[in-house]
């Protein structure tokens, strides 16, 4: 089975968020980029595939700007996966996910592959768009928020739960398929030093902008903009509640929450 | 010059999800007094549904009633959306942001060659004319806005970021557009479970959420949190602590790892507040934390708190808010 895993350098959880001089996006300056949550997530499903099925290779692919995005692609490879690819874009923040759908579908259109996984929303832009976008492109089915994958090989079919509001669902597709997966249900591993240093001197496949902006003709340019980032306004701290019986706390709380935030059921 | 508006309705074991009747609110907010906003809906429920989602403010309402789209998959919704939208001569197409409609939103700007912004929580315009939205970014850690830069757009609204209009009386016609959604046998949804304990509203969607962390203790403590969610009428989360634990399942669990939520009111019982937990909360309208740590990091995002010991408080807040809402 070829697995195509793809993936996206995001700010780490623990960054502080600032926004850049003009006001409209996040400031890259300072920022430490890695390869978070959902694509964590996918990366190990990836491998866990691979190693229940013999013969498979995965295959990390990510669009964006040197030199984070290939630093998450030599993560990946560090992880396991079998082989990269960087297909780069200039801008220092990737403007759209559907622009990243169209470029991963213009090089994956040209390959063979059974499954493509993805996050089910990257950490930064929580859009949620990319799966989607790439399976309608590459005319595929896609499933969002999957869990529990597993692969049936003489029927060449995933089965797997996905999270819906209120519950899950089960659901199944054949092969050629995109998948976004729903969060770290899977217990991403760790890279060994070993691998982490052999990742190292990995050759990374590249596929100039050029050459992406070529393939897309007028749907290389992107359809949104960032014309605004703002951080909220610190909450000004908790009103602490004084009281002397648990009783007492719960009627102030409720009279507050009736009152005064207007938020009690 | 008129533009046109097609409102996407979402049914769910036959009903209209409130979350739709906010997509029409949202395209209100967008569109001009002489746009003409249409809606859709499909499945053999569509008709039925139809004036319900009509009297939110639609001019008409187009109803696909093929059966094979009861739960439709999204390559098969986004098909029906599509031709639509192009029967329509849309420009806009406006969704709500559920697991479903997520997954939809995707294809249908793939599809229809259109800009697509989801997790919406406001709509303007900007001098030029040009679609201007907010949205949570980073898990609510900061609001991004933007700009469609496309003549079509696909936009999936926040659950709760936008009032459901009140319902008018509507003579809107219900059109049918025919089935024919494509060859079937390419993947199918098999059938939907409950989670347990998921009697109260779905945690995505919910108006109030309650969730409990590690200071609860054990599995079987977790029925506290679960009591005082059923008297406010909330859902009820939990941090990674007790889905690590086993006490709940992971479909329970709010944060960088788990969902995010938007509810009106987000109560926090014996939850530390991990970054990994805000980033799933804090966009949350009001924050109330519990926790016997006055220290706790929760406090400083939370507006009101309680510092004490869970096991006392739950109980009489749970009491408290049953005896004011005239609960037996
Ligand atoms: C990559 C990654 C992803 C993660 N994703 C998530 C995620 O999605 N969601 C998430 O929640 N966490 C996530 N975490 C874990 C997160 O870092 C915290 O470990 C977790 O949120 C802690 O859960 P907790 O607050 O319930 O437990 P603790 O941090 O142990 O806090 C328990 C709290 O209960 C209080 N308490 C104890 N007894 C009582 C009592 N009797 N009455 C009142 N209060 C009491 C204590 O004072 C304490 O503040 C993630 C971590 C990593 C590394
Ligand atoms: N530039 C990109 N390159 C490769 N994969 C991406 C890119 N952007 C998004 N993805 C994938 O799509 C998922 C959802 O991203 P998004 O639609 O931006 O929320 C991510 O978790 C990644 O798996």
């Amino acid at each position: 089975m070829e697995i195509v895993v793809c993936i996206k350098p995001v700010p780490d959880a623990e960054t502080r968020l600032r926004a850049n001089p003009a006001g409209t996006a996040l400031d890259g300056e300072g920022v430490k980029w890695a390869l978070a949550g959902y694509d964590e997530s996918a990366v190990e499903q990836a491998l866990l595939l691979k190693e229940a099925n013999p013969g498979s290779r995965v295959r990390a692919v990510s669009f964006g700007p040197a030199p984070r995005t290939e630093e998450v692609l030599r993560a990946a490879l560090a992880l396991g996966a079998d082989g990269a690819t960087f297909l780069e874009h200039p801008a220092e923040v990737v403007p759209d996910p559907l622009l990243a759908a169209r470029a991963v579908a213009a090089h994956l259109g040209r390959a063979t592959w059974d499954l493509v996984l993805v996050g089910k929303q990257a950490g930064d832009d929580e859009a949620g768009l990319f799966g989607g976008a790439l399976a309608e492109l590459v005319d595929a089915p896609s499933f969002g928020g999957v869990m529990a994958l597993t692969y049936d090989a003489s029927a060449r079919r995933f089965t797997f739960r996905r999270s819906v509001e209120g519950g899950a669902e089960a659901a199944e597709v054949p092969g050629r398929a995109v998948l976004a997966l729903q969060q770290a249900w899977n217990d991403p591993r760790t890279a060994k030093l070993p691998n982490i240093l052999k990742s190292r001197r990995a050759t990374i496949d590249k596929v100039a902008w050029a050459t992406t902006a070529g393939a897309l003709g007028p749907l290389g340019t992107p359809t949104t903009q960032s014309v605004g980032f703002r951080l909220p306004a610190p909450r000004s701290g908790a009103k602490m509640i004084d009281y002397r019986t648990p009783e007492e706390a719960a009627e102030k709380l409720v009279r507050l929450l009736q009152e005064e935030a207007k938020v009690f059921p | 010059m008129t533009a046109r508006v097609l409102v996407i309705g979402e049914i769910r074991d036959g009903h209209l999800l409130a979350s739709s009747l906010e997509a029409v609110g949202a395209a209100r907010a967008c569109a001009g007094p002489s746009d003409r906003l249409e809606g859709l809906l499909v499945g053999p429920a569509a008709a039925a549904a139809s004036p319900a989602f009509a009297a939110a403010g639609l001019a008409s309402v187009a109803c696909v009633a093929d059966a094979a789209l009861e739960r439709p998959t999204p390559w098969a919704w986004s098909r029906a959306i599509v031709a639509a939208a192009t029967a329509a001569g849309a420009e806009l197409v406006i969704l709500a942001g559920t697991a479903a409609g997520r997954d939809v939103a995707g294809r249908v700007a793939a599809r229809w060659e259109a800009a697509a912004v989801t997790g919406v929580t406001a709509i303007g315009r900007a001098p030029g004319g040009r679609l201007r939205l907010s949205r949570p970014v980073f898990g609510g850690r900061a609001t991004q806005e933007v700009e469609v830069a496309a003549p079509r757009a696909v936009l999936a609204v926040r659950p709760h970021a936008f009032p459901a209009p009140a319902p008018t009386a509507s003579a809107a016609p219900a059109t049918e557009l025919p089935g024919g959604t494509g060859p079937e046998g390419d993947g199918r949804i098999l059938g939907f479970e409950h989670v347990e304990g998921g009697a109260g509203p779905d945690l995505g969607d919910a108006a109030v959420v309650v969730s409990g962390g590690r200071g609860v203790r054990a599995a079987d403590n977790f029925s506290l949190i679960e009591e005082l969610a059923r008297s406010l009428g909330a859902a009820v989360g939990a941090s990674r602590a007790v889905t690590d634990a086993g006490w709940r399942p992971v479909s329970y669990q709010v944060g960088q790892t788990g969902k995010s939520v938007t509810p009106q009111l987000y109560v926090a019982v014996g939850i530390s507040g991990a970054i990994q937990h805000l980033v799933g909360m804090v966009s949350s309208r009001v924050i109330v934390a519990i926790n016997s740590d006055a220290q706790a990091p929760i406090f400083r995002v939370a507006d009101y708190g309680i510092v004490g010991d869970l096991f006392a408080i739950v109980p009489a807040l749970t009491r408290e808010v049953r005896r004011v809402r005239g609960i037996a």
